[in-house]
């Protein structure tokens, strides 16, 4: 009964505090001297958590079940056309069929927070943490437990990607017009996208694209495929691609 | 489909006052649409979430995982609501010491543990409960996502209108934000109006809807007592509160279940006995939270249906423990040996009585029970340190 009370000081913080156009920063690192050879280790990739929807005029977001199937549909496509061609074997694993599957859930989730911690902590650097302003240093990890978990036997790595995007409302768009000529930023439209590699024998995160502006729009197929280039751009391994 | 059982449920509803003269005080309960199925985009996607949301509290660690106690609050829901509307609703129990229960838009409903506690029905339970699935059957998340909307959406434009204008919108944004929790507060004052219309209908006893009010009014008084702060039972709810204040649920529920004058066994005994195997780990979890009066409050009500059984002799002597002045390890110790000699002698009250007594001066007597713990928990996580207590 009281649970709701976070999602109204969210409401109130995103209507009252319209927020200013993030500053630019970095979208890609990895653990220094992290390679992967081609053909030389295999990949599982967790299935992807995709969702998309509206931001309304106040910031509010409104999630649609039709736009996140269709780019659901969309994504898997384009991942698995372009897994194909990464240079080591990708292995889709099903969490509906997959035993422990409750397990590779929470390590995708888990995933999802160390990676906001990335964005928000070292792809920034006007807001690193101490220990993350040394250049090279990238040390992000999900921990070690990921090696017990039996469905992993004989993967080297995990794949897991995470999308969210927020298309602003009609609304949303007039408003950021019209603070353009008053003088008040607004922003509209979030399009958050996550792309990591995790070593399964340690849990640590040797590759990460994280961007919190993606492009791309997921509903379409050529949006969709446009993403997916995006998630993968610098992929360990992957032959860069030629024009 | 849907359309059919509107049908049958208006039809039904057209044919109820006739048949109603025998019992006038009976509530209608409104139809209800089973199987319902999101209708608009705003809908499906909030249902969408919260699919997502329960698939979290199925792999949950705060999970409590045991099919019995989950039989027995599906048992009460359904004699609450009723057996069509009870199977859309699937109840996950949490393990959070708290007064709570929530309920998403497609049908799942968590139960905390604080709650189990702290009900001393199931009539009380079922109040509760009916409450929640009032919210689910008026499709309240869905009213108030849209409310939220239309209220931030205005505050947005007031935003960037006034710096346009150079004009102060700072009291129109706070009636705004104002409006949200107002229009919350309407939400539950309905949901409980509902919730006791079941219970009203059901074999519990509709009084038992104030009674948990005024229950943790009391409790929130001896918790205030306990840290000196000032109580607050005020019958206005203030700006920020998203419910009505408890003071005025428990007056409007008593005068409606008055109204109703309906009559029930609101089994006690049976909610216990539900609990019982439970019932260890959610006061030893109530205990941790440094909360004394508070505490006693739920120790002294449970008693008064159970009498002083081992596991509230054992609770009561943890939270004296806990506390630590000189007097309270002389009362854990006698309360730690009152559940012994009740028959309840788990390894944690080993422990606890061989700390209290060594905190008390008396070592080596403490020690021994400290061996007996060490003996029956040699990997115990906190083995470590009690053997500094126990003499080499």
């Amino acid at each position: 009964m009281l649970g709701r009370l976070i999602s109204h000081l969210l409401v109130l913080s995103a209507a009252l505090a319209l927020p200013f156009a993030a500053a630019a920063q970095e979208k890609t690192g990895s653990k220094d001297g992290f390679s992967l050879q081609q053909g030389t280790v295999r990949i599982a990739l967790l299935e992807p958590r995709i969702l998309v929807g509206e931001q309304s005029t106040g910031g509010m977001f409104e999630p649609n079940a039709d736009w996140t199937e269709q780019a659901r549909e969309n994504l898997e496509q384009e991942l698995t056309a372009a897994l194909g061609s990464v240079g080591n074997e990708v292995v889709r694993l099903n969490l509906n069929v997959t035993p422990e599957a409750d397990s590779l859930r929470r390590y995708n989730y888990l995933f999802g927070a160390v990676a906001g911690s990335v964005v928000e902590y070292q792809f920034f650097p006007g807001n690193r943490l101490p220990t993350k302003k040394q250049e090279k240093s990238f040390e992000w990890t999900v921990g070690p437990g990921l090696r017990d978990v039996a469905a992993l036997d004989g993967f080297d790595y995990v794949l897991m990607i995470r999308t969210k995007d927020a298309y602003g409302s009609t609304g949303r768009k007039a408003l950021q017009i019209v603070g353009l000529l008053a003088g008040v930023g607004v922003t509209s439209g979030e399009h958050v996208g996550m792309a990591g590699l995790v070593d399964v024998k340690t849990g640590d995160v040797v590759w990460l694209n994280a961007d919190l502006q993606m492009g791309g729009d997921p509903r379409t197929p050529e949006g969709a495929a446009k993403r997916v280039s995006q998630l993968l751009e610098g992929f360990p391994g992957m032959e860069p691609v030629k024009p | 489909m849907r359309r059919a059982a509107f049908c049958a449920g208006a039809g039904l509803a057209a044919l109820l006052p006739l048949a109603a003269s025998a019992a006038e005080e009976l509530p209608l309960l409104p139809p209800y649409v089973a199987a319902y199925e999101p209708q608009s985009v705003d809908e499906r996607g909030m249902w969408m979430m919260a699919d997502e949301q329960e698939k979290l509290w199925a792999l949950s660690e705060l999970r409590v995982d045991d099919e019995e106690l989950n039989a027995y609050v599906e048992r009460v829901l359904c004699e609450t609501v009723g057996k069509d509307r009870c199977s859309g609703v699937r109840i996950h129990i949490l393990n959070v010491p708290a007064f709570n229960a929530t309920m998403s838009p497609n049908g799942a409903m968590t139960v905390w543990s604080g709650l189990l506690l702290r009900v001393r029905t199931e009539a009380q339970l079922a109040a509760v409960l009916g409450h929640e699935f009032a919210h689910f059957e008026m499709r309240h998340s869905l009213k108030g996502f849209e409310q939220r909307r239309s209220a931030s959406d205005a505050s947005a434009w007031l935003g960037v209108l006034g710096g346009f204008a150079q004009v102060n919108t700072g009291d129109a944004q706070v009636s705004l934000v104002g409006s949200i929790f107002q229009f919350n507060r309407g939400q539950e004052t309905e949901a409980d109006l509902l919730g006791l219309k079941y219970l009203a209908q059901s074999a519990y006893p509709s009084r038992a809807a104030s009674e948990v009010w005024q229950q943790l009014m009391e409790e929130s008084d001896a918790t205030a007592f306990g840290r000196k702060i000032k109580k607050r039972d005020t019958y206005r709810a203030g700006f920020f509160d998203t419910h009505p204040t408890s003071l005025s649920r428990a007056d409007y529920l008593l005068d409606q279940a008055l109204a109703y004058n309906d009559a029930g066994d609101p089994r006690s005994k049976e909610h216990y006995e539900a609990i019982q195997k439970h019932l260890p780990k959610f006061l030893a979890d109530q205990v941790k939270l440094n909360d004394f009066n508070g505490t006693e409050y739920i120790l002294s009500g449970i008693a008064g249906t159970t009498g002083w059984t081992g596991e509230l002799l054992h609770a009561r002597a943890e939270l004296f423990a806990a506390r630590g002045n000189p007097r309270d390890l002389i009362t854990s110790t006698t309360l730690y040996l009152q559940a012994m000699d009740a028959g309840y002698r788990p390894p944690e009250t080993l422990r606890g009585l061989g700390l209290s007594l060594v905190k008390s001066g008396k070592r080596s007597e403490g020690a021994r029970y400290l061996e007996d713990y060490l003996a029956i928990l040699p990997d115990a996580p906190d083995a470590a340190i009690i053997k500094m207590y126990v003499p080499k």
